[in-house]
C-alpha cells in the first residue's frame, strides 16, 4: 500500500503525538554557541578565526616542523647522499631514472623517482595532507561545517554554488580527488559542474600547497590571492553563461558535538591510507614518466614548440614547459621542478599559478571521467580558455605593475 | 526502554543477510555502524559526505550480516545524487533487511522516511538513536507504545556510548515486514485483524504470522 | 497578519500558513505548514536565513523564505 505525501506526514504527526512527549529545558552551551557561530555578527570573525588556526596549525606544524625540522634533514643529508655514493654509474640512464642529478645537494634539485619522489611525497606532501585531513575530520564532526556553509552562502551563490559548496572546496585544498565526489552534494548539473571545473583549476591541493610552502614560502600569499580572485571571476563567467538552474541552499544545521576520538582516528586513518594508495605512486611514476620523457628529448621538443606561446603570452621562461608537461601527472612535482629553475618574483607567481590551474592531475583526471566524460570534455575546454586567458591577464597586471 | 525483551523462538525466513541502514543525514547513522561492525568506517555528522557508502559485516545468532551505511536522506523521492544512492540500494538489494535509524530529538523527521521504506514492505527493525541528546533535552519517547503502533521492533539507542547497541544487533533477526494499512488503524485506536501485536502483548519482536 | 518568512524580523516568532515552492523539501527538512518557527539569523547583502522549528535548524536561501507565509501576531 502506498500513500499520499500528506497522508504519510498526517501518520508521522499522529504517531509522534501518540508516543513522543516534550519538556521543556534549558538551552545548552552547545546551543549557545551554535547560535553565536552562524550570526554574522559574531560567525564571521569565528570563521576567520576558525580559517586563520586551520591554517597556522597547517605551516607550523607540517611546514616548519616535520617537513623542514625532520624531512628535509633526513633526506638532503642522509638519504640522498647514501644513494649518490651507492647507486653505480652517475652517467647511466638508470642513475638519471631513479637517483636523478649527480651533483645534486637537495632532493629537490635531484629529481629522481628514489630521491625527489619519496621525499616529495612522504617528506613534504604527507605531513600536509595529514594535518589537513585532522583539521578537516574535527570540522566535519564538530558540526561547524554546516554553520560555515551558511556563513558563505552570501558568496557562493553569486557564482552559481551554495554554501555547501564550501566542502569541495576545503576537501579540494586537501586533494582534489575526494573533492570531485563531494561535488555530487551540490544538486543541478550546472552546480556540480561549475564546482568541478573551478576545482580543477582554481583550487591548490594540499601536495601544491605543501610544497608551495617549503619552495616559495614569501610568495604564497600572492599566488594564493591570484588563484582565489581567478575563482571569483571565472565563477562568475561561468553561472552567466552555463544554461541550468543555481538553486538555493536549504540545509539542516545539526547542533554541535564533541567528535568522538576514536572516530576522528578512524577517518583520519581511512583518508590518509587513501591518500597513500592512491597519490604516492603517482609520485613515483610521474617522476619516472617525465625522466623518460627527458631521456627520449619529448620535453625539450614541446618546449621549443611552446615556447613562444609561454615566454610572450605568458611572460615565463620556456623552460617551464617542462613542469608544465609534469603537471599532468602531479601538480606538486611540476612546483618542485619549479622551484630550481631561475626566475624572477612575477615568474615564479606567474609559473605556480600556470602550474596550479593549468591541468588536474592524472588522479583528479580519473574521477572527473567517473562523474560523466561529457562534463570531463566540457572542463578541459573551459579549462584551456581559461588558462589562456587568465595567464595572459596576470602577464598583462604584471607589465603594468611594472614587475613582469 | 528497550522494547522486545520477551524472547520468542520464530522463524524468520532464512533470507535478508544484508542489512540497509537509512535515515535522515546527522541521525548518528555512522557511529551506530561502527558500534555494530567495528570496521572502519567514515563517521560524519555533515549531510553528504557518506556519498559513497560504507559495509561491514557482523556475526550474531549464528549467522553472518553485511551492513551496510546508506548515505543520509529525508525521502526517498531524493533531492540530490547522494540521496539518489539511498533509493538506488533499496532497489538494488530487494531481499535486504532495513534498518531505520530515527534521531529521537527529531523523530517526527525521520519518520516519514521510515514509513516510505514501510511501504515497499521489506523487514524491517527500528533503532531510535541519541537518546542521549533526548534525555538531555527533556524529550521522553513512549518505545514500547512506538513498536505498538509499527509492528516492528524498536530499539532505543545512544551510539555514542554504546547503549542499546547489543539489543539492536540481537533484534536484526526479528525484523518484520510492517503492515502500512494495520499502523494507519492501530494509530487511530483500532485493532486491526490478525493483529500479530495483540497476542504476545505488543512487542512487536514475534514476527507471528 | 500573514507575511513572507524573508520578512520575518529577527528573534521573531511565527506560524507557518503557506508553502509556495518545493514544499515536498521543505517538508522533509521539518518545515510544514501549522509547524511554529523561530527566526534565528538574517545574512547580510541577501544572504540565507536560518530558523529554528522545535529541535530542528534550517537554513534556507532567501528566495525560498520569499515563498514561504507566515502568520504573527496571534500571541504564539
Amino acid at each position: 500500500m502506498v500513500f499520499s505525501s500528506d497522508a504519510r506526514w498526517e501518520m508521522v504527526d499522529e504517531i509522534t503525538r501518540q508516543t513522543v512527549t516534550y519538556g521543556t529545558y534549558k538551552q545548552t552551551l552547545g546551543a549557545v554557541l551554535g547560535d553565536l557561530t552562524v550570526k554574522p555578527l559574531t560567525g564571521i570573525p569565528v570563521a576567520v578565526a576558525a580559517l586563520y588556526a586551520f591554517w597556522s596549525v597547517f605551516t607550523s606544524f607540517a611546514g616548519e616542523l616535520v617537513t623542514d625540522g625532520f624531512m628535509v634533514k633526513f633526506f638532503d643529508g642522509l638519504w640522498l647522499p647514501w644513494f649518490q655514493a651507492i647507486w653505480p654509474d652517475p652517467g647511466s640512464w638508470h642513475y638519471f631514472l631513479f637517483i636523478g642529478n649527480p651533483a645534486a645537494d637537495t632532493c629537490f634539485e635531484a629529481f629522481g623517482m628514489l630521491t625527489s619522489g619519496l621525499f616529495v611525497s612522504v617528506g613534504v606532501v604527507l605531513p600536509a595532507v595529514f594535518v589537513f585531513y585532522l583539521m578537516m575530520t574535527l570540522l566535519e564532526d564538530s558540526g561547524y561545517l554546516p554553520r560555515l556553509a551558511v556563513l558563505m552562502d552570501t558568496v557562493l551563490h553569486r557564482i552559481g554554488l551554495h554554501g555547501y559548496a564550501i566542502v569541495p572546496i576545503i576537501l579540494g585544498l586537501g586533494c582534489n580527488v575526494p573533492a570531485v565526489t563531494a561535488t555530487r552534494i551540490l544538486e543541478t548539473k550546472k552546480q556540480r559542474f561549475i564546482m568541478m571545473t573551478l576545482l580543477a583549476i582554481f583550487i591548490p591541493c594540499g601536495a601544491q600547497l605543501g610544497i608551495m610552502m617549503s619552495i616559495i614560502p614569501d610568495l604564497i600569499g600572492v599566488v594564493i590571492l591570484c588563484l582565489i580572485i581567478g575563482f571569483g571571476i571565472f565563477g562568475f563567467v561561468l553561472n552567466k553563461i552555463i544554461p541550468g538552474e543555481n538553486p538555493e541552499i536549504l540545509v539542516d544545521v545539526p547542533p554541535y558535538n564533541w567528535p568522538v576520538k576514536e572516530y576522528v582516528i578512524k577517518k583520519l586513518w581511512n583518508r590518509t591510507k587513501g591518500f597513500l594508495k592512491e597519490a604516492v605512486p603517482f609520485v613515483l611514476l610521474g617522476i619516472l614518466l617525465v625522466n623518460l620523457l627527458y631521456l627520449g628529448g619529448v620535453i625539450q621538443g614541446l618546449a621549443n614548440l611552446f615556447e613562444p606561446v609561454f615566454v610572450t603570452w605568458f611572460g615565463v621562461p620556456k623552460e617551464t614547459v617542462g613542469p608544465l608537461i609534469a603537471a599532468f601527472l602531479r601538480k606538486d612535482l611540476a612546483i618542485a621542478q619549479l622551484s630550481i629553475i631561475p626566475m624572477t618574483a612575477y615568474q615564479m607567481v606567474a609559473s605556480v599559478v600556470l602550474v596550479t590551474i593549468y591541468f588536474p592531475c592524472v588522479a583528479t583526471f580519473v574521477v572527473m571521467l567517473r562523474e560523466g566524460w561529457k562534463e570531463l570534455i566540457a572542463a578541459i575546454a573551459v579549462l584551456f580558455v581559461v588558462v589562456f586567458i587568465y595567464g595572459g591577464l596576470i602577464h598583462a597586471v604584471g607589465i603594468l605593475l611594472g614587475v613582469a | 526502554m528497550t522494547g522486545g525483551k520477551t524472547e520468542m523462538a520464530v522463524l524468520v525466513p532464512e533470507r535478508g543477510t544484508t542489512v540497509l541502514m537509512i535515515g535522515n543525514p546527522n541521525v548518528g547513522k555512522s557511529a551506530l555502524f561502527n558500534r555494530i561492525t567495528g570496521a572502519n568506517a567514515i563517521v560524519s555528522n555533515y549531510p553528504g559526505t557518506t556519498v559513497d557508502f560504507t559495509s561491514g559485516t557482523f556475526i550474531g545468532g549464528g549467522r553472518t550480516y553485511t551492513i551496510i551505511d546508506v548515505p543520509g536522506t529525508y525521502s526517498l523521492d531524493p533531492r540530490d545524487a547522494a540521496e539518489e544512492v539511498a533509493v538506488r540500494m533499496l532497489r538494488d538489494y530487494p531481499d535486504a533487511v532495513v534498518m531505520i535509524v530515527l534521531d529521537a530529538t527529531k523523530t517526527d523527521r525521520g519518520l516519514y522516511v521510515a514509513l516510505e521504506v514501510m511501504e515497499r514492505g521489506m523487514p524491517c527493525i527500528v533503532a531510535v538513536n541519541m537518546m542521549d541528546a533526548a534525555h538531555e533535552k527533556k524529550i521522553s519517547l513512549d518505545i514500547a507504545a512506538l513498536q505498538r503502533i509499527l509492528g516492528v521492533p524498536v530499539v532505543a539507542t545512544t551510539a555514542t556510548s554504546g547503549e542499546g547497541v547489543r539489543d539492536l544487533a540481537d533484534m536484526l533477526r526479528k525484523a518484520k515486514v510492517a503492515d502500512i494499512g494495520a499502523i494507519a488503524q492501530r494509530m487511530r485506536g483500532e485493532e486491526p485483524e490478525r493483529e500479530p501485536a495483540f497476542t504476545c502483548g505488543g512487542c512487536g519482536g514475534c514476527g507471528g504470522r | 497578519m500573514l507575511t513572507e518568512l524573508s520578512d520575518l524580523p529577527f528573534g521573531a516568532t511565527a506560524i507557518v500558513r503557506e508553502i509556495n515552492t518545493s514544499a515536498h523539501d521543505l517538508n522533509c527538512m521539518g518545515l510544514r505548514i501549522g509547524k511554529e518557527l523561530k527566526m534565528i539569523t538574517k545574512q547580510p547583502i541577501k544572504g540565507p536565513v536560518v530558523v529554528l522549528i522545535g529541535e530542528l535548524e534550517i537554513a534556507m536561501g532567501l528566495e525560498i523564505a520569499g515563498r514561504i507565509m507566515v502568520e504573527t501576531g496571534t500571541d504564539i
